[in-house]
């Protein structure tokens, strides 16, 4: 045996053994605990939260944000009501629209042709859209506008929303508050795949479309941009009516988007970026082949 | 007692001779030998974790509701395939680990099985007499392709299932008989009647892994049989094996090689997530994701099938559509015959016919090494073409854009390669030294004031470093002592 020691290899193999014995028995995790993470689906009800949320139908004036979620309207048996926004934002958000707005989509925001839509009757959930996730105003005009850090707060956002709404009152998107606590996450999963997946994937990293538009990444959405989105249509987007997807549903698949795509379960460790094969395929090859076509190079010889 | 029950045995089942032989095996040192072990112990790691899958998975189409303990799952109708799945990564113990150790083991199989053939072809090691090993080791390339696709097809979530779908109408695609293989295969128009998930399952675990061991244990036989190929070097001639025997340091080295594999392969399946099924959802027909890739090694033929033209011919009452017959059923099988056949087609173009025990250096093969890495450059354009979307979304560029140069690099990257990779070739083996490390020059003064220059010393790593002499055991020593006896080296007569 003593011989066996003195080659020269058996010292490096003998180590390579012991780590590989290390590897086997020192990282067999236990049984999953993470399973479905409870935590992601309780309800996240403060997602628009500012200290200026607007005033459901019917309230009085300048309620806190929870004070506003919990208010009772028609419609909230659904998990979604839609806002009123009160008509003190309507003067500060012409000015507002004046200043940033108008020189592309003109001073009574009916576009220009060529340049910009007419904004007129597509309501205050469209812009709220726009302008909160940043992708108003325009920083490079370009096949599809980007999402970025928005440029105003939210009671500015608001009270941009609030003037073009005032244009056409009643018609258009609404600015919707989801309230996800009694949301169907088995619901909102079953619908995301069925109308959401095919373009933004399975885990809303998004993709690129055709003509250089993509559909862009779920993780930063907010449950209110999210129906939003379903409501308005924006881009490329096909707008989803209360026909195809009602209030309910809407609200499940922003419960799924919040619960689940944005905090998914990966127990399973690293999640590799969440694209799939391509960056599995990466890890495996450079990482898992490469490290050992290394470990070749340590204990063969080198001529 | 080990002495006596060995005699026991021998005098029953003569053992001693062919005992001899494996123990007295010669290994030849080159780390490069070693690739080829990588794809043994993943193997080895790929079936101990498979059994282990097998005691949990259920395979079947069969509908039931979802009661585990993945939140956004429960209630939603899934088959027993998934549902199992899903069951085994969260309320098996250790189950996930074994799932992801199993699938990066089925990544790292194949990838190393590519280095190895690589190493292989490089060399000139399927030069006769090794023709046969070349065409055993290529099948098992397929297979193991294969074996791949259909285990990565079993959880019957929402991402397998779109490839499951892609190669019904790849079947299709075969014109005269491809309606009716396909329907054979799937038991009736797809998405069938629940049959291709039993089937799929006793291919990937019994029919298809039986015949990669078949073919396995013929590679080794013959491995053994045919003895090693070698590098060129002191003391090796075509008809020698220079190296470390099988026992004792060959048998420390591999052992250990067996371990680190494993380790990294279980590594990976602890920290590096795999193929998170329970994000994507059962697979229903109707549904879909988009971003779909297929697992690595079956990249290259998607990619081959996203670059392709829509192209298809229309007459006699039937349709070929070329789009998919020419990238998935051609392309793959004039890449795979060119694999097979290329021992001859080379021979025939030297016209050497001669036996070769020892190795080629790649320069020295100018045309072989152009036509390897044109190969190699196709297969991994196509390869990447199979992550346009990701490519696009990632550089923001218009996915038509990326398409298109694709279509363009799989031709002309290709042909760069060849030209390049010959003119270094020749390049490399007309100069003297090329690839060797530098020496240090050291000028020295004379007392008499002359300066002299003198190279430093070699540095450790630089060319051939003769073992340490291990005496030959003499319980295992066949060969005469004077053959026994050098460098520390022990020399086998073919």
């Amino acid at each position: 045996m003593r011989r066996l020691f003195k080659a020269r290899y058996a010292v490096p193999a003998g180590l390579v053994g012991c780590v590989g014995l290390l590897g086997l028995f020192g990282f067999s995790p236990g049984p999953a605990q993470a399973v479905g993470t409870p935590s992601t689906a309780t309800p996240v009800t403060a997602t628009t939260s500012s200290s200026s949320l607007p005033t459901p139908i019917g309230q009085p004036t300048a309620p806190s944000v929870s004070s506003a979620l919990k208010a009772t309207s028609p419609s909230n048996k659904t998990g979604i009501f839609y806002v009123n926004l009160p008509a003190s934002f309507i003067a500060p958000g012409q000015a507002l629209f004046a200043a940033n707005c108008s020189s592309c989509h003109g001073p009574e925001a009916n576009g220009s042709t060529g340049v910009a839509p007419n904004l007129q009757g597509l309501g205050a959930g469209t812009v709220d859209f726009w302008v909160s996730t940043g992708r108003m105003p325009l920083a490079i005009p370009g096949v599809q506008a980007t999402r970025k850090p928005p440029r105003f707060d939210r009671l500015q956002t608001l009270e941009i929303a609030a003037w073009v709404q005032s244009l056409t009152p009643g018609v258009g998107t609404q600015i919707p508050v989801v309230d996800t606590s009694s949301a169907d996450l088995e619901s909102g999963g079953t619908l995301f795949t069925l109308n959401c997946a095919a373009c933004h994937t399975i885990t809303g990293a998004g993709d690129a479309l055709m003509d250089g538009a993509y559909a862009p990444s779920l993780h930063l959405a907010t449950t209110t941009q999210v129906v939003e989105a379903i409501r308005s249509g924006p881009g490329n987007m096909p707008r989803f009516g209360s026909g195809n997807i009602t209030n309910t549903e809407a609200r499940d698949i922003a419960a799924y988007i919040h619960g689940v795509i944005q905090h998914p379960s990966n127990p399973g460790g690293f999640a590799l970026g969440g694209i799939g094969p391509v960056g599995e395929g990466f890890v495996g090859l450079l990482l898992g082949v490469g490290i050992l076509m290394l470990v070749c190079f340590w204990i063969g010889e080198r001529t | 007692m080990i002495d006596k029950s060995l005699r026991w045995v021998d005098d029953r089942l003569g053992i001693a001779k062919g005992g001899r032989t494996f123990l007295d095996k010669i290994f030849p040192d080159h780390w490069s030998f070693m690739l080829g072990e990588i794809a043994l112990y993943s193997f080895v790691v790929l079936m101990v974790t498979g059994v282990f899958l097998t005691l949990y998975y259920v395979p079947s189409a069969h509908e039931i509701v979802y009661h585990g303990s993945y939140i956004p799952l429960r209630g939603q109708k899934v088959s027993e395939a998934y549902s199992s799945t899903v069951g085994l990564s969260f309320d098996v113990k250790s189950g996930l680990l074994m799932r992801q150790a199993h699938h990066w083991a089925a990544d790292i199989f194949l990838g190393s099985i590519a280095v190895h053939m690589a190493r292989v072809f490089f060399t000139g090691a399927f030069r006769k007499p090794r023709e046969l090993n070349w065409i055993v080791g290529v099948s098992m390339l397929m297979l193991g392709i294969i074996n791949g696709f259909l285990g990565y097809s079993l959880p019957d979530d929402l991402v397998s299932g779109t490839g499951i779908r892609i190669a019904f109408s790849i079947v299709e695609s075969i014109p005269l008989v491809g309606s009716y293989l396909a329907f054979f295969l799937f038991g009736g128009n797809y998405p069938g009647n629940g049959v291709i998930i039993p089937r799929f399952y006793v291919l990937h675990v019994l029919i298809v892994p039986l015949v990669i061991m078949g073919l396995l244990g013929a590679h080794l036989g013959l491995l053994v049989k045919q003895k090693h190929t070698q590098f060129k070097g002191k003391g090796k001639t075509e008809n020698n094996v220079v190296g470390s025997p099988m026992f004792p340091t060959f048998m420390a080295k591999t052992t250990g090689f067996l371990f680190m594999t494993t380790a990294v392969i279980f590594l990976l399946g602890g920290f590096a997530q795999i193929n998170p099924i329970w994000q994507f959802g059962q697979y229903e027909p109707f549904q879909i994701s988009y971003a779909v890739q297929p697992d690595w090694y079956m990249g290259w033929l998607d990619g081959a099938a996203r670059i392709m033209p829509s192209w298809e011919f229309v007459g006699w009452g039937h349709t070929i559509p070329l789009e998919i017959f020419l990238p998935a059923i051609i392309f793959p099988g004039i890449i795979f015959n060119i694999f097979v056949f290329w021992p001859f087609i080379e021979s025939h173009h030297t016209k050497d016919l001669a036996y070769h025990n020892l190795l080629d250096r790649p320069r020295d093969r100018p045309k072989r090494t152009a036509a390897g890495a044109a190969m190699l450059s196709l297969l991994f354009m196509t390869f990447s073409a199979s992550s346009t979307d990701v490519m696009a979304n990632f550089f923001q560029v218009p996915l038509k854009d990326v398409l298109w140069f694709f279509r363009f690099a799989v031709i002309i990257v290709p042909i760069v390669a060849y030209v390049v990779t010959y003119k270094i070739c020749n390049e490399m083996r007309a100069a003297e030294g090329v690839g060797k490390r530098k020496r240090a020059q050291i000028i020295l003064r004379s007392p008499a004031g002359e300066y002299t220059t003198v190279e430093s010393e070699p540095r450790p790593g630089d060319g051939h470093e003769e073992l340490d002499a291990i005496p030959v055991p003499t319980y295992i020593d066949l060969v005469p002592p004077e053959l026994a006896t050098g460098a520390g080296v022990r020399r086998v007569i073919r």
